[in-house]
């Protein structure tokens, strides 16, 4: 079981002159492995606080299961596992002692697809809540309040938080489960291609609702849409084959790779 | 030209026969529906009246009615429910959520499905051997923990493919969150899967309202009121097979009631579990 | 560290302080929660176990209550006539064979009738009316078997005592195996009358699993053939039947092993005599006919225990065949993919 204590920002990385940035969550020879087959090999990189990373790569490369080893989302199925070190706080979260359920109330997951509880819009982001403090009736109707104006939810469905929550469009409902996600008050927010099933217009809502919740998470988002990745992320992190090609700033990424797959992928060569 | 070589003929001839064997086979099975129904209506139907709901079941050569049997039908099938379900829906939840990769799952998927279709008569068997023989005396209880033996199976097995209907990522939704494992399995699988396992159990229900030969020597049958479950206990299909058996106009006639109101019980249940099943089915 | 920029203070992030005691209180909550959470799972791996417990439970006790007949009697038990309660002499033979011919006179009718529906149902029955009969079919499977019972003593068989068996005793009069087969005087209760109940009753099991593997049939493959020019009939017996193959033969061991066990409707129109009879038409028993009728009034461990013993016969019988049809549903899955 461990109590986090950040108090003092710790200055890991100086890609950035004017800028103190600290690691949140550090991942150090990261293998995983569905298995006998070796899905990631020795995959280091690192997540700023207060900063989007983004990781990009064609189909297959492994973004996806990079992302569900940092909630240890992996575990709930047999035949998979990872081993090195993915350090939150400077507690290794892979090891067996790491309590799971405290893991994933630290760090949130919004998935592919919108999947909003069977309850009511209202219950969807309680639930969460309610499970871990105990509250007036007018304390976690405020929560849920501040949950859904932070998700930019709140205007469309205040006057309906009794209504089911698969009842909202694609995008309300994608932004009812960032909400829920954020109601629990997690450190780190992991987006899994959070627009892949939305339209244009819920996508650009959602690319300005991560730049607005960036200052106060750790954000890290999974895309194939290299663009997206672009507007949206602080850094960026190329994979290719399950393998960690590149990994920087996002401006210097997309105008000058150092590698040539990052410059091929980024240019089109392959997809 | 093909179509008038006599190995043509020949085969739409065989076609022909064949086809109107399928129209009869059907009509032959709709008709024994129909026919079923129709003398259960007519037999029944005549004896209905409020007495039946009433009062109790008569010495041959009297009126009376079938409030005891219904009565005891009613409480040892509530019980029944009441046992059987929880045990089904626990043991389905193992299968579909813990175990779902297990050998024991596997194992238990196999005999749970015999069960299900083993003749009910040597279910009996075993609760008097456990039951009755250890207690010294037939009584309601044994009766409804031998109707209790017939539900857990459909439970089980309703409760394990609804919850395996339920889509994995509403699963690792809860679980980002930092639910616990059976709180994800309570308040979200469960809730998610609701429709179904109640259609479960209202099948279960149908099956058991009809069962008789697991009674016959559990809850034997009683002549009188009695709601003493340590005792026997009267029961509807137990009621109807000694009445029928009988050389009593009265009491036959009685019987056809009972048999009719167990059917449109049965009938009922099955149509309303239907109706779940589809209502879930468009949602 | 707080943005400037959005109008709305988060409430989840206010200094590093709130963050700690969250978190304190967060492990709090789910160290309290960890004891329902494990007692959950072994509560479920309980339950399952159950199951297996029941089956268990099941076989042990039938065996412990057979034992002193089979001690008696040996395996003689399995071939003799004898039933005799006075003498305290038993015999299975009799309602062995009961619950077989019973079982066999209800597949040989229900097996054709049910394939014929089930194509019916897939090749020539018009969208609508699908559900509707598909229904109806179901339902005949979820009538109580009681009323088959009742419904069988008084209608049915009166009906073929007084217009069928007649009927059948003259057809059959000279052909030589046949006139035993069907020898009269026709009593309208007996063998025959119960396994053409027993047809009726398992006639569902095999229409609906029929037709569902029917329709599991790939199009393409039905498409190709009637291309080729096929009549409806040559498509479902080259193409539908051999596809469809193992789920048939499942559905039917399914439905055999209901028909083996069945209990009330057959005690109604069988006869409850102790003996085979060389004609269809004469009463005779089956195994779950003879404890229905005997058990409770049965005087004596022997008379009990040899009830008991004819339980354990039953439920092997019934449970080989089931176990059949189960392996040949599974593979069947397996090979779909479903």
């Amino acid at each position: 079981m461990t109590v986090a204590a950040i108090t003092v920002p710790t200055v890991t990385h100086a890609l950035s002159q004017d800028e103190n940035l600290v690691e949140k969550v550090s991942v150090r020879n990261l293998d995983f492995f569905y298995g006998d087959h070796r899905a990631l090999k020795s995959i280091s990189v690192p997540l700023y606080h207060g900063k989007v990373t983004a990781f990009i790569g064609p189909s297959g490369c492994g973004k996806s299961t990079l992302l569900r080893v940092l909630n240890r989302m992996y575990d709930l199925y047999p035949n998979q596992r990872a081993t090195g070190h993915v350090t939150l706080d400077n507690a290794n979260i892979l090891s067996p002692s790491q309590d799971l359920n405290l893991l994933r109330a630290k760090v949130g997951m919004v998935f592919q697809k919108p999947t909003p509880f069977p309850m009511t819009i209202f219950e969807n982001i309680a639930f969460g809540i309610r499970l871990y403090e105990k509250m007036s009736k007018s304390e976690l109707e405020d929560r849920v309040r501040h949950a859904l104006e932070r998700a930019a939810l709140w205007d469309e469905v205040k006057d309906k938080l009794g209504a089911n929550g698969l009842s909202l469009s694609g995008g309300q409902q994608q932004r009812l489960c960032i909400a829920r996600t954020v109601a629990v008050r997690p450190e780190v927010i992991l987006f899994d291609e959070p627009c892949s099933a939305l339209d244009p217009i819920s996508t650009a809502k959602i690319e300005e609702l991560i730049d607005d919740l960036k200052d106060d998470y750790t954000i890290a988002i999974v895309t194939h849409n290299m663009q997206q990745a672009a507007r949206v992320s602080d850094f960026t992190a190329f994979m290719y084959l399950g393998e960690l090609v590149e990994f920087g700033e996002t401006t210097r990424i997309f105008t000058t790779p150092n590698d040539r797959r990052t410059q091929d992928y980024i240019t089109g060569r392959f997809g | 030209m093909i179509s008038s070589s006599p190995l043509y003929a020949k085969r739409r001839r065989r076609n022909a026969v064949t086809m109107a064997l399928a129209y009869g086979a059907t009509g032959l099975g709709l008709s024994w529906l129909v026919v079923i129904l129709a003398v259960l209506v007519w037999e029944g139907v005549s004896g209905l009246s409020l007495a039946v709901f009433t009062e109790m079941t008569p010495p041959p050569g009297s009126a009376g009615g079938l409030l005891n049997p219904i009565a005891g039908s009613l409480v040892m099938t509530v019980i029944a429910v009441l046992i059987g379900t929880p045990l089904g829906i626990l043991a389905g939840t193992y299968m579909a959520e813990y175990g779902r990769f297990d050998k024991l799952t596997t194992v238990v998927r196999f005999i749970n499905d015999i069960l299900l279709s083993a003749p009910s008569i040597v279910i009996g068997l075993f609760i008097y051997e456990v039951m009755v023989a250890q207690m010294g005396h037939f009584s309601g209880w044994a009766g409804a923990v031998s109707l209790a033996v017939i539900v857990v199976p459909v439970v089980v097995r309703t409760t394990e493919d609804m919850l395996l209907l339920v889509p994995d990522s509403l699963r690792e939704a809860a679980a980002s969150i930092g639910l616990p494992r059976s709180l994800m399995i309570q308040r979200v699988a469960y809730r998610a899967a609701r429709a179904g396992m109640i259609t479960g159990v209202l099948l279960a229900v149908a099956r058991i309202s009809g069962e008789t030969a697991p009674l016959l020597f559990t809850a034997l049958n009683n002549q009188f009121w009695s709601l003493n479950l340590n005792a026997p206990v009267s029961s509807l299909p137990v009621v109807i097979f000694q009445f029928a058996l009988s050389p009593y106009k009265d009491w036959q006639s009685l019987a056809w009631t009972g048999a009719l109101i167990i059917t449109f019980a049965v009938l009922f249940l099955s149509i309303v579990a239907r109706i779940l099943a589809a209502q879930r089915k468009t949602s | 560290m707080q943005s400037g920029r959005q109008p709305v203070v988060d409430v989840a992030l206010q200094g590093t302080g709130s963050l700690t005691v969250s978190q304190v209180d967060r492990a709090k909550v789910l160290q309290r929660l960890r004891l329902g959470d494990v007692a959950f799972r072994h509560l479920t791996r309980a339950a399952a176990l159950l199951v297996l417990v029941i089956l268990g439970g099941i076989i042990v006790s039938l065996i412990w209550g057979s034992l002193p007949a089979l001690r008696a009697f040996g395996l003689s038990f399995l071939y003799e006539e004898v039933w005799n309660p006075v003498t305290e002499k038993f015999g299975a033979i009799a309602p062995i064979y009961g619950t077989v011919v019973t079982s066999l006179i209800a597949m040989l009718i229900a097996v054709p009738v049910g394939l014929f529906i089930a194509l019916f149902l897939t090749e020539l029955c018009p969208m609508w009316l699908r559900r509707p009969i598909g229904i109806a079919i179901e339902l005949l499977a979820g009538i109580p078997s009681i009323i088959y019972g009742i419904w069988g003593l008084f209608v049915f068989a009166p009906f073929l005592q007084q217009h069928v068996q007649p009927f059948l005793i003259s057809l059959f009069g000279d052909i030589p195996v046949f006139s035993t087969l069907f020898a009269g005087p026709p009593y309208g209760i007996g063998v025959f009358t119960a396994g053409l109940i027993l047809a009726i009753m398992v006639l569902p099991f095999i229409t609906s699993i029929s037709r569902d593997v029917f329709e599991a049939v790939p199009p393409v493959l039905k498409e190709a053939a009637y291309g080729l020019g096929c009549t409806t009939w040559e498509v479902v017996r080259y193409v539908v039947l051999p596809y469809a193959r193992v789920g048939v033969i499942g559905g039917i061991m399914l439905g055999l092993g209901r028909a083996l066990g069945e209990t009330m409707a057959v005690t109604f129109v069988i006869g409850n005599a102790h003996r085979i009879s060389g004609s269809l038409l004469a009463p005779g028993t089956t195994i779950s006919a003879t404890i229905a009728n005997e058990f409770t009034e049965a005087v004596g461990d022997l008379y009990t225990s040899a009830l008991i013993a004819l339980g354990l016969i039953l439920f092997l019988i019934t449970f080989i065949v089931l176990a059949i049809a189960r392996l040949l549903l599974l593979r069947l899955n397996a090979r779909v993919g479903g």
